[in-house]
């Protein structure tokens, strides 16, 4: 048992007399401090029942010193102490565990495959945080299970979360380059530019071709004779036409806002989307920005902007215009590297029914040569 | 030297001592005080008693055979 010591205060008239009693009765004096009227002294808390026993002093327990002056705080501040210990527990737990894995490739079927390794291994949501031993150790028995599929991998830590990188190990398929092959024409045009790198050109700017055509040929003659057949590459950039219609109707709707704001909370997980409160706005486009994520549900910051259907009615210039920019996006959807549309001619416009019907010429430089191989004759 | 006196006592198992510094008086060894008054005090000891006088004795530490006075001494003597 340890023995605690404890301040004591002692009212007497004669403190020599309070010594020499002390010196009889085997009361330890460990430190004094001498005040006015009083002392103050350090004993062992066993003596102040010997203490309380004389007569002529008036004592009062003062402070509790060592182990017992500890128990006292502990007791004092246990709530406090308790809720520190409850927080640290807490702290340590989320900082350990891992609530979501994300494997960052952009094909699917290796998602799945290193999703599934990873579950195997034990790097899944809800479990222990891996130390960096074990997870280099999973690594390369993942990279070991799959040599043909993936190349490199890469387990990164953050917060709460594992995120994985992939690199797909892609096998080089041999190159079967073909013998003999020309460059014929795809559609009907006339032929604007030519770039080829083998092959002889056929046609030359400015000339008609039809779809079917040898454009650059992969024979290669002189004097009317056979020398070499090559596989001809190359592109041709040729002026093709289209008909384009278009319908666009006089009135349509558009949304205007009306300067309402309205904020909302909304949590997202999954396939889940819902607001925290009631939305106070029947139309209303929105503007939502991340706040924070807990548990896998993003919890987002939302604005609501109050909007009102209104009616608008072209006149025929307008809905014109709308049609030839219609006309233009309809086309470049098509279109590739270097191809662009030249030229458009309105070809008949005709207004039924709140609605303008528009046909459109358009020509258009596009790439027309595509490569076809040929069997050579020996 | 008051450390020194400390381990050599603890080592070697004197009887009593007597240790004298600044305005402190140290007595080990005592079995009775007899007196203790503020310019005087008589310590009871296996073979003689031991009287010290002075002005305004404190005491800071006591125990059943060991004492600290604080104070300013004048004279001590053997009876």
């Amino acid at each position: 048992m340890i023995d605690s010591y404890i301040w004591v205060e002692v009212k007497t008239t004669n403190k020599e007399r309070f010594f020499l009693k002390c010196q009889e009765i085997q009361v330890f004096i460990y430190d004094v401090v001498y005040e006015n009227q009083k002392i103050k002294v350090k004993i062992l808390e066993k003596d102040l029942k010997k203490l309380k026993k004389i007569w002529f002093i008036k004592i009062k327990k003062i402070q509790n010193l060592g182990w017992n002056a500890l128990k006292e705080k502990v007791h004092t501040y246990h709530i406090y102490l308790i809720s520190l210990l409850i927080g640290l527990v807490f702290l340590y737990i989320l900082s350990h565990i891992i609530l979501s894995v994300e494997v960052i490739h952009s094909n699917q079927d290796i998602r799945f495959l290193v999703t599934n390794a990873l579950n195997e291994k034990g790097i899944r949501k809800n479990t222990w945080k891996k130390d960096y031993q074990e997870i280099e150790k999973i690594k390369q028995e993942i990279l070991d299970m799959y040599p043909d599929d993936l190349e490199w991998l890469e387990i990164e830590t953050k917060g709460m979360k594992y995120i994985v990188r992939v690199e797909e190990r892609k096998l080089e398929e041999e190159k079967n380059e073909p013998g003999a092959c020309n460059v014929v024409a795809m559609k009907d045009g006339i032929v604007k530019e030519m770039i080829y790198s083998s092959g002889e050109a056929v046609y030359k700017r400015n000339d008609s071709v039809k779809k079917g055509d040898i454009l650059i040929s992969g024979t290669i003659k002189k004097d009317e004779e056979t020398k070499k057949t090559v596989c001809a590459t190359g592109s041709v950039y040729a002026e093709v036409w289209y008909e384009v219609r278009v319908s666009i109707p006089l009135t349509y709707e558009i949304q205007e806002k009306t300067g309402k704001v309205r904020w909302n909370i909304k949590a997202k997980n999954n396939g889940f989307n819902d607001f925290l409160f009631k939305s106070r706005l029947k139309n209303y486009e929105e503007d939502a920005s991340s706040l924070f994520t807990l548990f896998g549900t993003e919890f987002l910051f939302v604005k609501q902007y109050e909007t009102t259907v209104k009616e608008v009615t072209m006149d025929e210039n307008e809905a014109l215009e709308k049609a030839l920019k219609e006309v233009d996006e309809k086309i470049s959807l098509t279109l590739e590297e270097k191809e662009e549309i030249i030229a458009k001619k309105v070809l008949k416009k005709e207004v039924n029914n709140s609605t303008m019907n528009v046909e459109v010429f358009v020509s258009v430089l596009e790439q027309i040569g595509e490569r076809q191989e040929f069997v050579t004759q020996e | 030297m008051h450390i020194y006196k400390t381990i050599k006592n603890f080592l070697l198992d004197q009887e009593y001592f007597i240790d004298l510094w600044q305005e402190n008086i140290h007595i080990y060894g005592f079995k009775k005080i007899d007196v203790l008054q503020e310019n005087r005090a008589v310590f009871v000891l296996e073979k003689f008693s031991l009287e010290i006088l002075g002005k305004d004795f404190r005491v800071l530490k006591l125990t059943n055979k060991e004492i600290l006075l604080q104070g300013s001494l004048k004279e001590m003597r053997i009876l």
